[in-house]
């Protein structure tokens, strides 16, 4: 089990990971051992949204520049757009979404992981947000 | 900002997450959308809807005025039975509102306007009541009272459980006033439902309403909130003002396009607003109709939301004016409005959704069977 902050905004708790690293846009980036790095949205994201019924994924194989949109998230309210943390090619997406897009809302650092990305310039994983600095943003956002 | 009376309770007590409906604040949801509305599929939920209008209509001339108002006969309704779903139409004949009314006897009747259209609807019965010089007055009791609807297949079973067994035998549509429900005095109980399952309406004091609340919930009814209230009535194919209809003439097609259905036009009774209109409509053939949505398997879980374009071929048909994911089927689905020569049931069409073209299949209402007729 990884370490983990947690941010409370009234009566709503937020998980996040400190070992990994974050986007304004409530997304995680995790690297692994190989250099790539798994994206997913986080805990804060899946809880405004609730109630997830679907994931779009991208084509592997694809490249993708930092702040893209990789695809969309369908809830019961809206569809929302989730972003790349960091420019390079998809190697892997999370093909169990398609039949499962709840485990965005059960396992959203786990399970629920969207995809992965070989990065293209290692310097924008480091240049995301620590875990203090995303809880300061969820602190900062209008509740 | 209006909110509904009980919203504290529901926070509280129930755990409900709130926001906004039009201006109203309302529970969204309690635990998830999806096991709500599975809830009242299967079992039986329980909704606070006290964002509805209340009105009291009292008089000599009150039939007179609903008369004019609605396109029901309610010459027909009878004494201690609601109307059944009707429309009040605008001169074009597109729909301000579908309404509910109840008749208490000739000269009181009460009415239950959607939410966001009710000061609306009440300057507008005012001004008519005002012209025509018509005896009749009209009290908002909306903020006085508190209602909920209890929806499900179990309905019937939750309210003999807490010793209401009088309860079953209320046919459909109709209603009882001033009666008590396991000891807690309540203003009205109808029976009814817009979830295509069958059900009950409470009206009642705030406190006597938070009382039964409990007491249904403790009984294991769940309390759903307006997210599911709005897929419970996509898949039966209900409409809601501002996506099927609404007063605009250009933004809306003819209220006959809406294939309201439930009886709520009635072709022998005339005189009433937007009669001369919608039965130009009927001489001269609609142009638009309202149809469902199946996605195919492959998009089952792409939503088209409002505004998406239909087509067929390389030919747009049509517009979606309302979509959303089935938890029953497990599709999205949506409602839309077609071009007439294209409304052949069971034909594929494709939807247009941020730039990728989505296959679906053009359905009629109800999208889903449910387990309690009423």
């Amino acid at each position: 089990m990884s370490e983990e902050l947690i941010v409370e905004v009234g009566r709503n708790k937020y998980i996040i990971k400190t070992d990994r690293k974050y986007t304004e846009t409530d997304e995680w980036a995790l690297k692994r051992d190989d250099g790539k790095i798994i994206v997913g949205i986080t805990d804060y994201a899946q809880k405004k949204l609730r109630d997830i019924v679907g994931v779009e994924l991208p084509d592997p194989g694809i490249k993708v520049k930092k702040g893209e949109s990789l695809g969309t998230i369908e809830s019961v309210k809206a569809t929302s757009d989730y972003y790349a943390p960091v420019s390079g090619k998809i190697t892997e997406v999370n093909e169990r979404l398609l039949e499962e897009p709840e485990l965005l809302n059960t396992d959203p650092y786990g399970d629920g992981w969207i995809v992965v990305i070989d990065p293209e310039k290692p310097e924008e994983y480091d240049e995301l947000l620590a875990p203090g600095e995303y809880a300061e943003k969820i602190r900062r956002e209008k509740h | 900002m209006p909110r509904i009376p009980l919203l504290d309770f529901h926070v509280e007590k129930l755990g409900a997450e709130t926001g906004f409906f039009g201006d109203w604040e309302v529970p969204m949801r309690y635990t998830s959308s999806l096991k709500e509305h599975l809830a009242v599929r299967n079992s039986v939920g329980v909704f606070d809807v006290s964002h509805m209008g209340r009105v009291i209509l009292e008089g000599s001339d009150v039939l007179d005025l609903i008369q004019l108002l609605y396109t029901k006969n309610m010459e027909k309704v009878v004494k201690g039975w609601m109307s059944g779903p009707t429309l009040a139409l605008n001169q074009y004949a597109r729909v301000k509102d579908d309404e509910m009314l109840y008749k208490v006897n000739d000269e009181e009747w009460l009415l239950v306007t959607n939410a966001l259209v009710r000061e609306k609807m009440i300057d507008y019965i005012n001004g008519i009541i005002a012209s025509k010089g018509l005896k009749v007055k009209l009290d908002d009791i909306t903020f006085k009272t508190s209602m909920i609807a209890v929806q499900g297949p179990r309905a019937v079973e939750l309210f003999e459980e807490i010793g209401a067994r009088w309860m079953r035998d209320l046919k459909t549509l109709e209603f009882r006033m001033n009666t008590e429900i396991a000891g807690i005095k309540v203003f009205l109980v109808s029976r009814s439902g817009w979830t295509g399952e069958d059900g009950f309406e409470v009206w009642g004091d705030h406190g006597a309403i938070e009382k039964l609340i409990e007491k249904l919930v403790e009984k294991g009814a769940i309390p759903a909130g307006i997210i599911a209230r709005d897929t419970l009535r996509m898949e039966m194919g209900f409409v809601l003002g501002g996506h099927e209809y609404g007063e605009d003439p250009i933004r809306y097609p003819c209220a006959l396009s809406l294939r309201y259905g439930m009886g709520a036009i009635d072709w022998k009774k005339k005189g009433y607003i937007g009669e001369e209109m919608l039965r130009s409509c009927r001489r001269n053939g609609v142009r638009w109709i309202r149809v469902g949505v199946k996605m195919s398997k492959k998009s089952a879980r792409v939503i088209p939301r409002e505004n998406t374009l239909i087509y067929v071929e390389d030919q747009p048909i049509g517009w979606v004016t309302s979509g959303a994911f089935s938890p029953v089927l497990k599709r999205a689905i949506a409602q839309a409005y077609i071009d007439t020569r294209y409304a052949l049931f069971g034909e594929p069409v494709e939807l247009e959704i941020r730039g990728k073209r989505h296959k679906g299949k053009i359905v009629d209402f109800p999208l889903i069977k449910t387990k309690s007729s009423l």
